[in-house]
């Protein structure tokens, strides 16, 4: 390849790359500005990854208590317990949407 | 096209700098727009080091013997495939394949999150592209693949080191560079979650996913490195505890102890800190193995010339750890512990367990590698750090986390009763210690630590044997089904938990190879005359004359070697020393040769010491190593098991989509 047919391709490279990367600039796309998670958002994830994470631990609990690996008495303990923490999750849940119920009310 | 090349490379760096100062910019705006312009530059970035890497193979194929890598590692006479793969062979053109890999990594990780993680997102990409800088820098400004040869341009080049002459060159490196450089992957993902403050589950998922991506492509890296060692370098062995063997096994054990404890953090929401730390460290050790073979700083067969990328390398690993620390330092109030550890007899505690072990084989290791170092430095004297050191640090943390490898498994979540301890444990106890006795009597008693290695071998296997049977069962209960669509909805609803028992029964492959042909090989070297034989475990081995064959670029002079055992023909062995024609210093190298039993798995290994001057005699080293094919069945167990845990969970990501837009849409 001669160096003038290189130095073309150099070219093209670099025009390429500046078009690309300037292309969410020019493009028609709309690109709205992403909103601030408030405090009640992250709230509601937390609360949310507690009920998820609840679950989860349920559907472990009850494989362990079918292959053998928890006594009926720790299985009904936990099963409580586990219970118990993802009631409080969607309480939590069930609060914040009021929360967010009544501020919308408000604004409105 | 050096100057296609080197363009492209500047285009790189440049494209690098603007990903990190736009997406900082987009990170703390929020401006969508400019965090895509970010995302596209990495992107761009990609295509421009590919186009580097066709400049420099166009250069390789077409004997351009101006560009110096070329001239220096390639000749005319050198085999096509060679010609491609010497891309890697030299310090700048394995420079250029990091920043592609990197750049790969980054751009499918930029295509990966077009709509998710956008918070994140700016942030991670500030941090690939940080790193992009930097490779690009050496890449284009300090050891450019492109460099012109100085004096007069030769008609032909020096040839290419013959222990690269082989089709394992193909997949280790780049397998390996795999390994190291989508570790930036899961470091970038985790410093956006401290820059962000978002430490939730979403950002685990994808430093999980990619993590395992590493961990996978370095495991299988290393042992496609032992096997090249083992058919190629030609001792008889696959593993010596070289410093740069050594290297890719440190971020390996780091890795490995984050895929555990993350699992805690996953489940009980603690180790957080802790997991922070395993993601830098497994990104920083990668760092320091590409340092140790870059520099030139420790001698071996891996590593390059003394050069002035190694002081580069260290400065960016010191800026890289200084920042992870800062980071950690800056967000600890948020990397609290949810729970506390309630049992030490818990599946949390078997893995906090596991980490302490796998750390403290990891630092024994570091410190073999680097105490040469140091007491250069220090004294002026390079001391060595031999096998037998590492050999004991593996005994000792190694058979622990072997016994841990089975106990894991059977316990259960938070807390475990010693009479649900006694049920669970009572086939494999009784498993292993029958083995033991077995394994005695049949002789296997000479090493303690191989029939101990062993045992727990046979351990762990019971121990994933029953987790397959009763979580089979146990499916089989609820739903109805017959065995086989049980055990497949078994798997395929589980498949973290059984594709890692599945890489758990490769660990126990790995182990029984590793341990047979170490602690039970058999070696004997003798001068045999034309027609004279030896024996060796069975094996009755005789010398029937010298061959000697051409090649492109070689001469290579064989003993054809008659092997029979129990007085039946067995083949043949024709084990050689090949003579490289088109290297300046007519380079030699061992070519061995092996004859593997399928049915136990034991290699006959014969190795050509020397030949008579009158081309009749030979000198040849004999080596039965028993088991040892199965460490490369483990590789392939491994890569199943591991493709089953990374393997998209469905599920899963409609969980995680449903758990966030629960959260997010009420925003607006």
């Amino acid at each position: 390849m001669s160096t003038a047919l290189a130095a073309l391709a150099a070219a093209v490279l670099t025009i390429a790359a500046v078009v690309f990367v300037a292309w969410p600039f020019v493009s028609a796309e709309r690109e709205p500005a992403e909103p601030e998670l408030s405090e009640t958002d992250r709230r509601r994830l937390a609360a949310a990854e507690r009920r998820d994470e609840s679950y989860q631990a349920l559907r472990d609990l009850e494989q362990d208590f079918r292959t053998g690996k928890v006594t009926a008495d720790d299985h009904r303990l936990e099963r409580d317990r586990l219970r118990a923490e993802a009631g409080a999750a969607l309480r939590e849940l069930d609060h914040l949407d009021s929360l967010s119920q009544q501020n919308g009310s408000e604004e409105d | 096209m050096t100057t296609l090349g080197g363009v492209a490379l500047y285009v790189v760096f440049a494209l690098s700098v603007y990903a990190v100062g736009a997406s900082v910019v987009a990170g703390r705006r929020r401006d969508r727009k400019l965090a895509r312009s970010a995302a596209n530059a990495v992107l761009a970035a990609f295509a421009g080091a590919l186009v580097a890497v066709a400049a420099l193979e166009y250069a390789l194929v077409t004997h351009d013997f101006s560009i110096a890598v070329v001239a220096e590692h390639t000749s005319r006479q050198l085999p096509f495939q060679y010609l491609l793969t010497a891309l890697w062979a030299s310090q700048p053109g394995s420079l250029l394949l990091w920043l592609t890999v990197l750049s790969g990594a980054s751009a499918l990780v930029m295509v990966q999150n077009r709509r998710r993680n956008r918070e994140l997102m700016p942030w991670v990409t500030a941090v690939l592209g940080g790193v992009m800088i930097f490779f690009s820098t050496m890449a284009a400004f300090v050891s450019s693949p492109f460099q012109k040869l100085a004096g007069a341009v030769p008609a032909n080049g020096f040839g290419l080191d013959p222990s690269l002459q082989n089709p394992y060159m193909a997949a280790h490196p780049p397998t390996l560079y795999l390994g190291y450089v989508s570790m930036a992957v899961p470091f970038a993902f985790a410093m956006a979650s401290l820059v962000t403050g978002r430490s939730d589950a979403r950002w685990l998922v994808s430093v999980r996913r990619w993590t395992l991506v590493s961990w996978t492509a370095l495991g299988v890296g290393m042992l496609l490195g032992a096997h090249w060692a083992y058919v190629e370098i030609g001792w008889g062995g696959y593993w010596a505890w070289d410093p740069v063997e050594s290297a890719a096994l440190m971020p390996w054990l780091a890795a490995t102890a984050f895929l555990h404890s993350v699992m805690v953090q996953e489940k009980k929401g603690m180790l957080k800190v802790w997991n922070m730390v395993l993601v830098s460290a497994a990104f920083s050790l990668s760092l320091f193995g590409t340092f140790l073979t870059r520099s030139g700083v420790v001698t071996s067969v891996h590593s390059f010339v003394q050069s002035a990328v190694g002081p580069f390398l260290l400065g960016f690993l010191a800026l890289v750890i200084a920042f992870a620390t800062g980071m950690i330092l800056w967000r600890l109030s948020s990397l609290r512990a949810d729970h506390k550890l309630e049992s030490v007899i818990s599946r949390e505690a078997t893995f906090l367990f596991n980490n302490l072990l796998f750390l403290a084989l990891l630092f024994a290791v570091l410190w073999g590698v680097v105490f040469p170092i140091l007491s250069e430095w220090v004294r002026g004297v390079r001391s060595t750090v031999s096998t037998p050191y590492y050999d004991f640090f593996l005994v000792i943390f190694g058979l622990p986390l072997l016994f841990l490898t089975g106990v894991g498994p059977l316990i259960a979540w938070r807390k475990a009763s010693a009479s649900s301890l006694l049920r669970t444990f009572r086939w494999p106890a009784m498993s292993a210690a029958a083995a033991s006795v077995l394994l005695w009597l049949a002789g296997l008693g000479s090493s303690p630590a191989g029939l101990t290695a062993l045992s727990l071998c046979v351990f762990v296997t019971v121990t994933i044997g029953l987790e397959f049977v009763r979580g089979t069962a146990a499916r089989r209960a609820l739903s109805g089904d017959p065995w086989p669509r049980a055990f497949v909805q078994l798997v395929s609803r589980n498949r973290r938990r059984y594709g890692g028992y599945v890489v758990h029964l490769a660990i126990v492959l790995l182990v029984v190879g590793i341990t047979a042909s170490s602690a039970y090989a058999t070696v004997s070297e003798r001068h045999l005359a034309l027609g004279q034989s030896m024996r060796i475990d069975g094996y009755t081995v005789t010398n029937e004359g010298p061959v000697q064959t051409k090649e492109q670029n070689s001469i290579t002079d064989r003993v054809r070697l008659a092997v029979s055992r129990g007085g039946t023909a067995d083949g043949e062995l024709d084990p050689g020393i090949r003579l490289f024609t088109d290297t300046n210093d007519q380079r030699q190298s061992n070519e061995v040769d092996i004859r593997t039993s399928w049915t136990t798995g034991t290699d006959l290994y014969a190795i050509l010491q020397g030949i008579d001057q009158n081309g009749r005699g030979v000198t040849v080293k004999l080596l039965v190593n028993p088991a040892v094919s199965l460490i490369w069945l483990a590789g392939i167990v491994f890569l199943f098991g591991a493709l089953v845990t990374v393997w998209p969970d469905p599920r899963e990501a409609r969980m995680l989509a449903r758990r966030y837009a629960g959260a997010l849409t009420r925003e607006a």
